[in-house]
């Protein structure tokens, strides 16, 4: 057995799991943190897309030995109690979730190239969200929405409360 | 307010309700509701309609919403964005077993020998079984050619031989490499033309490779191609192609103490999915309960049922649910897909472009079972000659067994295949005639009142608006 502690949503957590669990396995069944979801188990759909030290990862791809003392970001960890993420409020304001299957990697990926350039062009979005694949809706919702929050989390609250209101 | 009195007294007006309601409360069905003629009850019921309150308070469909316009956004939106939607795979039950299928590997043979000793002597493996185990080993919606597990025969590589039962997915997983199978090759089809042929190995012997045909035919095609300018003949085909929804098959089966069956499902039809559980495992329908639960998209992959015989039968000798998930390979191998269709088109046309005759020969490669091909082949054959007022059609459809993965529902059964050859074709003669091809298409298109090669005659009409429109939107005239 291998034992992780790492910080998942800004919680201390830790368990013991064997060699061969992935961090997505680990999510999903020690921390019933089922929003990463599993497509492929190859890496090739990003359905299980989270955070990894600010950057986007397989979960899937992802051992959850090598997770030790690092920190995750998962989709659990965007909205609070009282509030949904911008890029979730977009996300649904834009229609962008069918099925919904793809939804927390491909929110997960827009969060982080959000994260890092706060005012992508369509290329860069749909460079952001190539390593996500989506079966319902296609893809130009999402980067409408990927845009749309954009707005949101570039601009002044004065704005972004009109946007909540409008 | 008037309107509505005026309703209620309309209908105490009516003998029917006079004389209908004793016979009402003997004949009635559980929901109240009278049932029609003799009082057999027919599948689907359909209840004769009665005048009920409903009907008054429904708003006038004009004073609806309109829906057309509006921005719509989906209920569950919000739910899936948040990641806290559980689909099947995120749901699990206290003492869950993994199921995992042993596939064959092999496209035609017969099974000799399977030893599961070796795997059922594995710490954490609970129970494992084959094809013997399932009381019934056939389904399908209309033909039921297929096994859940193989018998004694491999029809095609995806074929499942056996199913485990553990404690982990990781255990199930390894006890699969130690199931040993032994295979006697036999003789196999993957072409289905080849597959056609009176000599050629018959998948389900004896029986014909060709399981089911379609023929349409309307005027007389021989005298329109005789009084044709010009005939064109051309081949299109398409590939088999796989739904690949995002969420693979999964489903939890749990069978209690009381002898009742619980399925967690992904199906998108639970009461087929039932009778075919309740055929497949010889169990009474009220024995059976089917939940669906959210589906990661369907696309047709998800009509029917695939492993879930299997797993309820793993639940019944363990006493545990047990949950079996389909890796992203089994998706491909193992589920249905879309059929490849060979599709030969001949066309006599006019002068003026308009066609007089056409004659289709389409040939769908079923793979090894039927599953949903009657339905693929029929819809493929109707819509074969295109929404074109064609006076001589002739039009003919074979499916074909093949030692492939089986092909079934998808997205217009049929309807995408033929769409692409009668469109391309279309192209062809347009070109050949020097005719643009727009114009070509409004000299032929369905207009209001049209009849289809089946003689159905069509209303709300507007394909002709529809290109035009569509024509003047992205600019047709200036990119020419």
């Amino acid at each position: 057995m291998t034992d992780v502690t790492l910080k998942i949503n800004g919680e201390t957590r830790s368990a013991s799991v064997p060699p061969e669990t992935t961090l997505l396995k680990m999510l999903r069944e020690n921390f019933n943190l089922t929003g990463a979801k599993l497509g492929c188990d190859v890496g090739d759909c990003g359905a299980c897309t989270v955070i990894v030290d600010g950057m986007s990862v397989n979960s899937c791809l992802m051992l959850a030995g090598q997770l030790d003392g690092r920190e995750v970001l998962t989709i659990e960890g965007l909205a609070t109690h009282d509030r949904l993420h911008p890029i979730q409020k977009c996300y649904e304001d834009c229609g962008s979730l069918q099925c919904g299957f793809c939804g927390p990697g491909m929110i997960m990926s827009s969060k982080a190239l959000l994260d890092t350039n706060p005012n992508p062009s369509v290329a860069q979005i749909r460079d952001a969200l190539a390593g996500n694949l989506c079966r319902c809706t296609g893809y130009t919702k999402m980067i409408e929405a990927v845009q749309e929050s954009a707005k949101v989390l570039r601009g002044t609250p004065a704005r972004r409360a009109a946007k909540a209101n409008g | 307010m008037a309107q509505k009195s005026n309703k209620q007294s309309k209908r105490m007006d009516t003998p029917m309700s006079e004389k209908s309601r004793p016979v009402r409360s003997k004949k009635s069905v559980g929901i109240g509701l009278p049932l029609e003629g003799s009082g057999t009850l027919r599948l689907p019921a359909v209840a004769k309609q009665v005048p009920f309150p409903i009907e008054a308070l429904a708003p006038k469909v004009r004073q609806q919403t309109p829906a057309v316009g509006q921005r719509a956004t989906r209920p569950d939106g919000r739910l899936h964005g948040l990641g806290q939607t559980k689909y099947i795979d995120d749901i699990s039950f206290p003492g869950m077993l993994y199921c995992k299928i042993k596939r064959a590997g092999i496209s035609s043979a017969l099974i000799k020998k399977i030893d599961t000793s070796e795997a059922l002597a594995m710490p954490g493996v609970m129970a494992i079984i084959t094809g013997k185990d399932i009381p019934v080993n056939s389904y399908g919606p209309s033909i039921k050619d297929q096994p859940v597990l193989a018998d004694d025969r491999v029809f095609h590589a995806g074929d499942g031989v056996a199913a485990v039962a553990a404690i982990t997915e990781q255990i199930a997983q390894e006890a699969l490499e130690k199931i040993k199978v032994e295979y006697e090759p036999m003789p196999a089809v993957y072409d289905p033309f080849e597959a056609m042929k009176d000599s050629a190995h018959k998948v389900h012997a004896p029986a014909s490779n060709i399981y089911a045909t379609k023929l349409i035919k309307k005027g007389d095609v021989e005298k329109g191609f005789r009084e044709s300018y010009r005939i064109f003949e051309d081949t299109f085909s398409t590939q088999m192609v796989e739904h690949v929804p995002l969420e693979p098959h999964c489903s939890i089966a749990a069978w209690d103490a009381n002898g009742r069956l619980t399925i967690h499902s992904t199906l998108g039809r639970i009461t087929l999915g039932r009778t075919d559980m309740a055929r497949t495992l010889q169990l009474p329908l009220s024995r059976i309960r089917m939940v669906a639960t959210i589906v990661g998209g369907n696309f047709g992959g998800k009509n029917e049922i695939t492993q879930e015989p299997a797993l309820a039968v793993l639940s019944k000798i363990t006493g545990r649910p047990v949950k079996g998930t389909f890796t992203r390979v089994e998706e491909f191998i193992a589920t249905t897909t879309r059929h490849p269709i060979n599709m030969h088109y001949k066309t006599g046309v006019s002068k003026d472009g308009r066609i007089l005759a056409r004659k289709v020969r389409l040939v769908l490669d079923g793979g090894a079972y039927c599953s949903w091909s009657e339905t693929t082949l029929g819809k493929a054959c109707i819509l074969s000659p295109g929404p074109y007022n064609i006076e001589h059609v002739h039009a003919e459809a074979f499916v074909v067994y093949t030692n492939k993965t089986m092909t079934g529902a998808m997205r217009g059964f049929g309807a995408p295949q033929v769409c692409f050859a009668y469109e391309s074709h279309m192209d062809d003669i347009a070109e050949a005639l020097n005719i643009d091809p727009l114009e070509i298409r409004l000299r032929n298109a369905f207009h209001e009142g049209s009849s289809s090669p089946t003689g159905q005659v069509l209303h709300s009409v507007v394909v002709k608006d529809s290109l035009l429109q569509a024509a003047e939107r992205f600019g047709w005239k200036e990119i020419r």
